[in-house]
């Protein structure tokens, strides 16, 4: 029996964000986001009632697909920054409490949403033509020729996921490991496009940070019975390798859609399995030292195979296929009837190896660019949160290579380009204001909400009480510890700006971030020679950082001009 | 309850039901007019008055007619602004207007690729969400949203084939039967099937084909000896790809039986590129297929920071080339021409004793009333003055009288009607020389005068209808004598500026031809549709204030028309005429059908199934 329950009306609801529950939902998301922020962000602890495992955690892929949200405004915002996050990798937080100032400081100004959406817009472009243009003050071209730079870039963004929970000296460990395996994806002699190859992450759970490594090619693991029956692996100049996709199994499937009529006493297995065998003879005679199959392989092939000391190894499963036939320069073979002598690959060495209590069958190639990076962390949770780190900083090696420039991190970007926006439209108001119609007033209120905005997010970054301020002269961002004296000399207490580009020891002239100032026009065209001396920068992503701040302020827009909200119940 | 009281209760009954019965008449009569009045002489409206404030989106300069791209843009813009955010109005208008410029190969062809673009729209569109609006982007080729099965990079001279069936013979086909005696025979079968497949793959090979696009999943044999024969492989295309691929190049499958025989395949085509893409660590084939037909293939990109977004760009853009399919294609008009029943059509004269000259309303061609004639009849002396033909550069009186609203129209109508009334006692001078003004003087013979006009009528529009110019007046005219149906079109690319000019261009005349109508009921109809017309302005313009308003654009309208001055709109858009016009008379359609419902029956049907059939039938 089967009933029906009655439509509920839809749910019809005006100026969402004139109403308290999502004002005060807005502030606990915002909250959340805020106090995750930075090197020094607070961690959450994800976890359900029912049981199941714990999630702690400061970053936003996994915080923002772990949070429950049921509004739809807040769903837009999250669904939004789960896909930046999803292209990027990056900078998700910064996109997600950006968007959450933005809305809040444009509700306080009560412009109507067509003038700020509109305003909006005009500052969005201002930032992004900037941070593109030649003469910005925090973009950093990456030299390929030294280290460093990508170096920082990683270390950056390894420090900013405490709950990774490493030490001074791990992190530099798995910052350098991370750029080796990078490096080792990119080809040698490439032709006119890059194509990069892939690192494969291997989990090792319960060894030391400091025991993780990075290796050429591929670790496939298999129980130590196994590894034991293949030993010793008779020694070669090149190991000839046959890949399979296809079933070695003896299963026979595409028969088509008619009927098949098998005559009593002809046995269809035996015919199979002697196809398999001769599939087998003939890899044998070819001299194939190692055959890896996909799917399953038949146990009399596998011990017809290891009789003839031809090393079988099936199941690896369709993800390992592609690094597979990288490493061994072929195709996979898809079919057990004739096998052409050229989709034989080959790999320089096959060695096992043991890794905590892991055992692997380690390919070597002769010159690919796959490499596998062991990776350790003493327990699940922390391991999980190190593996996301990894892959954030191997996409953001990718990202820096399409696009070769850095901006400066540690909340100097911001600051920086919000100083640039109040003194670009306190000077040059005519240009935004000449086909829009708006005010002058309007547009000072709104790019005072936009820039604040923009600051509230590199104060974020301060989480232990401690004062934030910018210089006057770079527009950089400065934080002081919170146990200050009260009569202050900024210089000693202030030691670097948040990039670490600048020494306090200069004649600079501070002022807190949440006073006003006056505009003043914060140091464009960065000298070179300013970031080749300085070996500990703080940097981010540029793609993705640009990427962030578009999508921030358009889905602020999108949100600002909603006026109803709809709700299907049902 | 007592017989009287049932009596008087029936008869109550019976009245109400009388009441309702004779409504439901009066509404079928409505009805009737309208959907009369829509038939026969709405398109007439159109055809006669309105179609004089046309704009076009083709622009003038040139003998060619070419798509003037600022028009198109401000057209777009106007479609745009209520369908996409704010801010994203005009980046979205740009990103079609450039895709429509991109796939189109030369002017002549822009039919054929907008109806193209909105059949297969779907597919030529892809969407990525998780980037900002402004990365959309517009990519030549075709975009299949899928990854290769095998890629085998390829250059030179790249042909491509479709195939519909597994390339890999099967054992038994569905209605058939394979019967397998011996081992040995499977064995062969199987070899054979193999050997088969790896004959097709060489002979693909040999014919210079590098990709193989498939509607169905391929075994993996034929994934690799396609690999080995250095064929990349789609598979698993949609059959609005497969459909879309072959209307662009007019490729058609390939039948395989016959593909490993030694002649030469002919169903392959050249492609300029066939590479993989990425879009935000997705995969995508990329195809670089040449078109054989006036489109250029493009794919639009369009990024969004959530789905839902990404979805109403992607429905608003395909929306617009809709409407762009629409606005390009002639309008068909045709209506009932007016010879029989001209007293009703022609405008009531006024004569000005002291002045000879009539009034005319707008400069429209005006005939003599019967009864005027006749009066001319009485006073020969003023015949005379009628001698000449055409008159230019008259001195004209514009005359609105102020017409007593019949009394079945519906309310609403007084604020109009008052406006209108403040408005005839300014009686503006008006230069009528821009419009031919026939008058006939040959008092002799009404029949004669009748027979003259409708020859000159069918003259002046037939002239402008052969050149290319601008289409605004661009039309033939076609008169079937016998029945007096008249065949016109809206032509292609007309266009009226926003901001409610059409409701109120359309209400003027509506009103105008009231006036001029004997018929009651027309006169009725041409109220009710004029009223109705006025209230989507009044909802434009209704947040509005100050010279902005809705009485002050209705006034500064009005005057312009009645002293033939250009209208001056505060907005910049432009909307297509024939998409108002077919909406209008959908309404129109819609209205009478509503009209002559005389039951509504509210069933329930929620909650539907409360018990299973079973228990039903056992009950």
């Amino acid at each position: 029996m089967s009933r029906l329950e009655a439509k509920k009306p839809s749910l019809c609801k005006s100026e969402p964000l004139t109403s308290e529950r999502v004002r005060a939902t807005l502030c606990v998301l915002k909250g959340i986001l805020t106090s995750s922020y930075g090197p020094s962000g607070r961690l959450k602890q994800v976890h359900s009632g029912f049981g199941g495992c714990v999630c702690t955690t400061s970053q936003s892929s996994a915080l923002l697909s772990n949070l429950p949200v049921t509004h739809p405004i807040l769903k837009i915002l999250t669904t939004s920054m789960q896909n930046h996050v999803s292209c990027f990798r990056d900078c998700g937080l910064f996109t997600a409490i950006l968007c959450c100032n933005l809305i809040e400081n444009v509700q306080r100004t009560g412009l109507t949403p067509t003038t700020v959406t509109k305003l909006n817009q005009h500052l969005l472009s201002l930032c992004t033509s900037y941070l593109k243009s030649e003469s910005c003050g925090c973009r950093i071209l990456v030299d390929f020729s030294s280290p460093q730079t990508l170096l920082c870039l990683v270390r950056s963004i390894v420090t900013s996921k405490p709950a990774c929970m490493l030490t001074r000296e791990e992190r530099d460990h798995l910052s350098a490991l991370i750029l080796r395996a990078f490096l080792l994806t990119i080809p040698e002699n490439t032709k006119d496009r890059l194509i990069l190859g892939n690192s494969i992450i291997v989990p090792l759970k319960g060894q030391r940070v400091l025991d993780s490594s990075v290796l050429p090619g591929i670790l496939i693991e298999m129980s130590e019975i196994q590894l034991m029956k293949i030993l010793p692996i008779k020694k070669s100049e090149a190991f000839k390798v046959a890949l399979f996709c296809a079933s070695l199994s003896g299963d026979f499937s595409d028969t088509g859609e008619g009927t098949m009529v098998v005559t009593y006493g002809v046995s269809l297995e035996n015919a199979v399995l002697e196809q398999l065998l001769s599939l087998g003879r003939q890899l044998v005679s070819d001299h194939v030292d190692l055959v890896v199959c996909q799917k399953v392989i038949h146990p009399s092939l596998k011990q017809f195979l290891s009789m003839h000391r031809v090393i079988a190894i099936d199941r690896v499963g369709v993800a390992l296929m592609e690094p597979l036939s990288k490493v061994t320069g072929t195709q996979p073979i898809g079919s057990i009837g004739s096998i052409s002598p050229s989709s034989y690959g080959s790999v320089k060495d096959l060695c096992p190896a043991k890794f905590g209590f892991k055992h692997f069958l380690h390919l070597i190639p002769y010159e690919a660019t796959i490499c596998s990076l062991l990776l350790c962390n003493r327990n699940d949770t922390a391991w999980d949160e190190l593996k996301l780190t990894c892959q954030t900083a191997l996409h953001v090696l990718q990202l820096t290579i399409k696009e070769p420039c850095v901006l400066l991190g540690g909340g100097c970007t911001e600051t920086h380009l919000a100083a640039y926006i109040r003194h670009k439209t306190c000077n040059e108001p005519e240009s935004i204001l000449k086909d829009d119609g708006c005010t002058q007033t309007e547009l000072q209120l709104s790019t005072e909400a936009f820039c604040s905005a923009l600051e509230s997010v590199a104060g974020s970054l301060e989480h232990d009480g401690g004062e934030v301020l910018t210089d006057m002269k770079y527009g950089h961002f400065w934080s002081a510890h919170a146990e200050a004296p009260s009569i202050v000399n900024w210089p000693d207490l202030l030691s670097r700006c948040g990039c670490g580009l600048y020494n306090s020891q200069e004649e600079l002239h501070w002022s807190f971030l949440k006073s006003t100032r006056h505009p003043f026009v914060p140091q464009t065209y960065l000298p070179h020679e300013a970031t080749g001396s300085a070996d500990n920068l703080t940097l981010d992503c540029f793609t993705a950082k640009l990427s962030g701040l578009q999508v921030a302020v358009e889905t602020a827009n999108l949100i600002l001009d909603l006026s109803y909200v709809i709700e299907d119940k049902n | 309850m007592t017989d009287g009281e049932q009596d008087s209760l029936a008869s109550k009954h019976m009245q109400t039901h009388r009441r309702h019965w004779k409504n439901c008449c009066r509404w079928k009569l409505i009805s009737q007019f309208l959907l009369t009045f829509q038939t026969h002489r709405l398109d007439y409206i159109v055809d006669h008055y309105l179609s004089r404030h046309f704009g076009s989106i083709f622009s003038s300069s040139t003998k060619e007619r070419t798509l003037c791209r600022s028009s198109l843009e401000s057209l777009l813009a106007a479609y745009f602004g209520g369908r996409v955010g704010r801010n994203n109005r005009d980046f979205m208008s740009r990103l079609t207007c450039d895709y429509f410029f991109k796939c189109m190969a030369r002017e002549r062809g822009s039919e054929e690729v907008l109806d193209l673009v909105d059949d297969y729209f779907v597919e030529l569109s892809v969407g990525v969400t998780g980037l900002p609006v402004s990365d959309s982007r517009i990519t030549p080729g075709l975009v299949l949203p899928r990854d290769f099965s095998v890629y085998r990079p390829a250059d030179g001279d790249i042909r491509i084939v479709i195939v519909t069936e597994t390339v890999q013979p099967l054992f038994s086909t569905s209605g058939s039967e394979f019967i397998l005696r011996s081992e040995a025979q499977f064995q062969t079968s199987r070899f054979w099937i193999m050997e088969r497949t790896k004959a097709i793959m060489k002979h693909l090979q040999s014919q210079n084909v590098k990709l193989l696009l498939s509607s169905v999943k391929q075994p993996d044999s034929v994934i690799y000896y396609s690999g080995l024969a250095g064929i990349s492989v789609v598979e698993c295309l949609s059959p609005e790809e497969v459909s879309l691929i072959r209307r662009i190049t007019g490729l058609s499958p390939l039948a395989l039986p016959h593909a490993s025989s030694q002649d030469e395949i002919c169903n392959t085509v050249l492609v300029k590129f066939c590479k993989p893409l990425t879009f935000r660590s997705k995969r995508y084939v990329h195809l670089g297929v040449i078109s054989t037909s006036s489109f250029i293939p493009h794919c639009v990109v369009l990024c969004g920071p959530v789905q839902g977004l990404v979805e109403q760009h992607r429905d608003a853009l395909h929306g617009a080339f809709k409407m762009l399919r629409q606005l390009l294609k002639d309008l068909d008009l045709n209506y009932l021409i007016q010879t029989s029943d001209q007293n009703h059509t022609s405008s009531p004269l006024v004569y000005n004793e002291s002045d000879p000259l009539p009034e005319v309303v707008n400069g429209s061609i005006q005939r003599p009333r019967q009864d005027t004639v006749l009066r001319n009849k009485s006073k020969p002396a003023k015949t005379q003055t009628y001698s000449d033909l055409v008159v230019p550069s008259v001195e004209l009186e514009t005359c609105i009288i102020p017409c007593s609203a019949p009394k079945v129209t519906p309310t609403g109508t007084y604020q109009t009607d008052e406006t209108l009334r403040c408005f005839s006692p300014t009686k503006t001078r008006i230069n009528g020389d821009n419009e031919p003004f026939i008058e006939s003087n040959s008092a002799n013979s009404t029949e004669n005068t009748r027979r003259e006009i409708s020859y000159e009528n069918l003259q002046i529009t037939k002239i402008p209808g052969k050149g290319n110019l601008l289409p605004v007046r661009e039309k033939t005219l076609e008169i079937c004598a016998a029945q007096g149906h008249c065949f016109s079109t809206i032509p292609a690319g007309c266009v009226l500026p926003v901001g409610g000019n059409f409701e109120i261009l359309l209400h003027y005349y509506l009103l105008h031809y009231a006036k001029k109508c004997q018929q009651s009921e027309e006169t009725m109809v041409s109220m009710i549709i004029a009223n109705a017309l006025l209230g989507v302005p009044k909802i434009l313009y209704k947040s509005k204030k100050g010279n902005c308003s809705f009485p002050q654009i209705y006034v500064r309208t009005l005057h312009a028309l009645q002293t033939h001055q250009p209208m001056v709109s505060s907005q910049t858009g432009l909307e297509s005429v024939a998409g108002k016009y077919q909406l209008l008379t959908s309404v129109l359609q819609c209205l009478t059908k509503i009209l002559t419902i005389d039951l509504v029956i509210n069933i329930k049907r929620q909650p539907q199934e409360i018990y299973d059939q079973d228990s039903e039938e056992e009950v």
